[in-house]
């Protein structure tokens, strides 16, 4: 068992870095955007008064692309492809179940948001002298929510989509406006109003929120909401897979 | 001889049309069954119920005398399968495919070995995707084989293939039959069911219409060449006195 694991999580991540876009969207971009706030911004604080800078503010937000380039762009495309390709369905007359494959793509993005973690972390300790002020073990608690909870939304788009088509056209509407108005990206201080209201709505934005306020050490009260959010979403959408997930 | 393939009263309906009804076979130890019949007379669906991948409506199935939906794991250590329509990750290498289906089983052959006695060992570093037909259809019988199974299933076995190939492949296919080797494979080349089969079965819009021997077969018809039997029997009612 544990040598199918490893093979199978050997080959298979071979495959996804010889796709580059991972590479692309969950490592490179996470640290071109922390590279710009900090150009912009530098070490400004927050806003006037704030005990933390721009940046620090940020670092939560940063550390959600490569979890929403994985969650809503690289799983659903991978599992709807498998299946299509019927490599699923060659899993069951085999001794390994199906699920195996997939706890394989989960484990490789998740590896892909750890290593863009860490790396944008000692790129903002290093260049840009930033200090996290928050608690590590409870980041580290929300970060794995925010990754269950996208992920599982990933997991059932790419389960229930018809195919490959039409799973990377439901990716796309999930990703592209996630990652430039949940926050990931543009900040969600300088937004307008009327923005962050709409933005709100989004289940990454609420990740963030969670983030944030783990790594800025933030009154616990404010984090009720969008724990719930993030709660609700991991388990509706794992609900709606184990339910409606299609092998082939 | 053990039956290593029980088949019993096996039916599976897609709406109101029966795609297979009421089949019965048995296949022994050590020998080679051919499921036969035209596209869509229900030897893919046949395949794939007692396989376990399509649940029938009714009927029982027994692979080395398991059930394929109750003991799925324990079966398919000793099971290959070749399916007609090949399954592989984008961007995966003749190398790595292998490895990939060697780390699912206890134990295995050598997939060097195999791929050399099937001749594409220079394709290790290959990507799958760009072998030619009748080279990914070798792989895939490779793939199956690479369990050291007890029982394979190949379906269109060498659909794809050159002449040459298909002689080795038969060749090899009747080595591993001599070493005690089960096979059920489905193929639309009569003369390879003759070189073949110990066993055939025509299916006929999802109904055995002939179950026996070849020899029987061409004894039960009005034809000495095996090819016109095959078509005699499953030629649609009223065309036969044409033929004659």
């Amino acid at each position: 068992m544990m040598k199918t694991f490893k093979t199978m999580m050997k080959i298979e991540l071979k495959l996804s870095l010889r796709g580059m876009d991972m590479l692309l969207f969950a490592i490179c971009m996470p640290v071109v955007v922390l590279v710009i706030l900090g150009m912009l911004y530098g070490d400004k604080p927050a806003f006037a008064g704030a005990d933390y800078t721009f940046l620090e503010q940020s670092f939560g937000a940063l550390a959600t692309i490569s979890i929403c380039a994985g969650g809503v762009m690289g799983l659903p495309l991978v599992v709807s492809d498998y299946r299509d390709k019927r490599i699923l369905k060659r899993f069951q007359v085999t001794p390994v179940s199906p699920l195996l494959i997939l706890s394989i793509q989960v484990a490789i993005y998740t590896l892909y948001a750890l290593v863009s973690l860490l790396l944008i972390y000692l790129c903002a300790v290093i260049f840009f002298d930033c200090h996290f002020q928050g608690s590590l073990p409870k980041f580290l608690a929300y970060y794995l929510l925010v990754t269950l909870s996208m992920f599982s939304i990933g997991i059932m788009v790419g389960g229930i989509a018809p195919n490959t088509k039409t799973a990377g056209v439901w990716a796309s509407v999930l990703y592209f406006p996630m990652l430039v108005f949940s926050g990931a990206t543009l900040p969600y201080e300088i937004m307008p109003t009327a923005l962050q209201k709409a933005a709100s709505l989004m289940p990454l934005t609420q990740g963030i929120k969670l983030l944030k306020n783990a790594s800025l050490d933030l009154p616990a009260e404010n984090v009720l909401i969008p724990f719930l959010c993030m709660s609700v979403v991991a388990l509706v959408c794992i609900a709606v897979s184990l339910k409606f997930f299609k092998w082939e | 001889m053990k039956d290593m393939i029980k088949v019993e009263k096996l039916t599976k309906k897609y709406g109101s049309h029966t795609a297979v009804d009421e089949i019965n076979l048995s296949v022994k130890r050590g020998t080679v069954f051919g499921l036969l019949g035209a596209n869509g007379a229900g030897k893919t669906t046949t395949i794939e119920c007692i396989l376990g991948t399509k649940k029938a409506d009714h009927g029982t199935v027994s692979i080395m005398g398991m059930d394929p939906h109750k003991q799925r794991k324990k079966i398919f250590q000793k099971v290959g399968v070749q399916f007609q329509e090949a399954a592989y990750q984008d961007k995966i290498t003749v190398s790595e495919l292998c490895e990939f289906t060697a780390s699912l089983y206890k134990s295995t052959t050598d997939f060097m070995e195999l791929l050399s006695e099937f001749g594409i060992s220079d394709k290790l570093k290959s990507p799958v995707k760009e072998l030619s037909g009748g080279q990914r259809q070798r792989l895939f019988i490779v793939l199956a084989l690479i369990p050291k199974p007890e029982v394979v299933f190949l379906d269109e076995l060498t659909t794809g293939l050159d002449a040459r190939s298909r002689r080795d492949v038969w060749k090899i296919l009747a080595d591993l039959k001599e070493m005690g080797l089960t096979i059920f494979l489905t193929s639309h080349f009569m003369d390879e069911v003759e070189v073949l089969c110990d066993q055939i079965c025509i299916l006929k819009r999802g109904k055995i219409v002939f179950y026996g021997t070849v020899a029987e077969a061409i004894r039960q018809s009005p034809y000495e060449k095996f090819e016109d039997v095959y078509l005699w029997f499953t030629d649609e009612e009223g065309q036969n006195d044409e033929n004659l």
